[in-house]
């Protein structure tokens, strides 16, 4: 389709092939999913760049996976401007960007769990209750209830306050 | 290459949040943000989400800064978070609608209903949201650590011209916002005046629309 005013907009952008020119630091656009560092030929291209230190890695956030437009910096510092179509979905291992000499793969940080141990049924009725009424995302592990935590733990012990007071509940290891 | 070239489909516009307490300011600053915008060429259209009126949506429209046609009103019922975040059909349908009835769009703003401090939005229907309270909520707003304060993308500090009138330290009141935030950005403003609306677009611009 043509979309003559997009085009010319982004002609007038940032360089866009990633590599430094002039002053301002160069802002790499990644506009798809190219596939997954799985797949059979990705991992041989994968493989190669990987031996010359060329593949670099976005790490994201578990939540911020679910994001189609976002700023990220990769582990060797370059900033990407990340716009998917709205229909994708990044997972770890997405590759949004391979060529000769780069490669951009998408890793997923490891889901961070906070663990508690109920004193008692009563106890743990109420936790529950609590967890659902806060929209917390939960699971539950021998006894324990873990919340997915989104963002910084103390604000959610910060919420459990009442419970962790008088020992309803207990964190745990 | 650009997704026009590779042949995917083309990503549609940014589509940023603009949530917080009711009366806060959200639609003073959209109006803010309107003009901002249309100067810098961004393609903009505009969801509101009311309980059961359309009342922020026809204040847009008659303000005269854009075209009616691109304010739309998704009726929230009486459960604001809902439709933002458990349930967001309607506003992505309303998304859609924007995106493919004016397209190519470079923004689409959606204003979410007047809720409390525990809203959140799903980042199934946008890519950045905004939270914004009023230094006239009361200044230990932060030290609350709502959701919204804590997770949001921004946190928009509003009505600054009123702090001495409340006896509001603004300061700490946004000392302690970035705090609890842990380095996320903060940013005070005034809606009637536009005072650092300007870094709201800049955010906006650095965060999704990479044209800056
Ligand atoms: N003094 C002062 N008043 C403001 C400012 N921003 C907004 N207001 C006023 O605050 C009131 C509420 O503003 P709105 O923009 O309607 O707030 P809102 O968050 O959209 O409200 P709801 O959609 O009903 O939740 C209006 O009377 C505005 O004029 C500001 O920075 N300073
Ligand atoms: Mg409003």
């Amino acid at each position: 389709m043509d979309r003559p005013r997009r085009r010319r907009k982004r002609a007038r952008g940032p360089c866009q092939d990633g590599r430094g020119r002039g002053i301002v630091a160069a802002m790499l656009r990644l506009d798809a999913i190219l596939g997954l560092a799985t797949d059979d030929a990705m991992r041989e291209r994968l493989h190669a760049l990987g031996h010359r230190g060329a593949v670099e890695t976005v790490r994201l956030e578990r939540s911020d996976m679910r994001r189609r437009r976002l700023r990220a910096t990769t582990d060797r510092g370059t900033d990407c401007a990340i716009a998917l179509p709205r229909d994708a979905r990044l997972e770890d291992g997405a590759v949004l960007s391979i060529g000769e000499d780069r490669a951009i793969v998408v890793r997923a940080a490891g889901e961070r769990w906070l663990p508690l141990r109920p004193r008692d049924a009563a106890a743990a009725l109420e936790l529950g209750y609590h967890a659902g009424n806060l929209h917390w995302r939960v699971r539950f592990r021998d006894g324990l209830l873990e919340v997915a935590l989104e963002g910084p733990e103390r604000a959610y012990l910060d919420r459990l306050a009442a419970f962790l007071d008088d020992g309803r509940a207990r964190r745990v290891e | 290459m650009n997704a026009a070239e590779n042949g995917t489909t083309h990503p549609g516009a940014a589509r940023v949040g603009i949530g917080g307490p009711v009366g806060s300011g959200k639609t003073a600053l959209v109006e803010q943000l309107i003009p901002r915008f249309a100067r810098r060429g961004t393609g903009l259209a505009v969801i509101t989400n009311d309980l059961v009126t359309e009342e922020d949506a026809e204040r847009l429209r008659r303000g005269g800064l854009i075209d009616p046609d691109r304010v739309v009103a998704v009726e929230a019922g009486a459960c604001p978070h809902t439709v933002i975040r458990e349930d967001p059909t309607l506003n992505l349908d309303a998304a859609d609608m924007l995106d493919m009835r004016f397209g190519p769009l470079d923004l689409i703003l959606l204003e979410s209903g007047g809720d409390n401090l525990a809203s959140t939005f799903s980042l199934e229907l946008v890519d950045y949201w905004m939270f914004v309270i009023d230094v006239a909520g009361g200044g230990d707003i932060p030290r609350k650590r709502g959701p919204g304060v804590l997770l949001s993308d921004l946190l928009v500090v509003n009505k600054a011209d009123l702090a001495p009138h409340v006896g509001v330290d603004l300061e700490r009141m946004v000392a302690e916002a970035r705090e609890v935030r842990g380095g996320k950005p903060v940013v005070v403003t005034n809606c009637r005046t536009g005072e650092a609306v300007g870094t709201v677009v800049e955010h906006i611009v650095h965060g999704v629309l990479f044209d800056g």
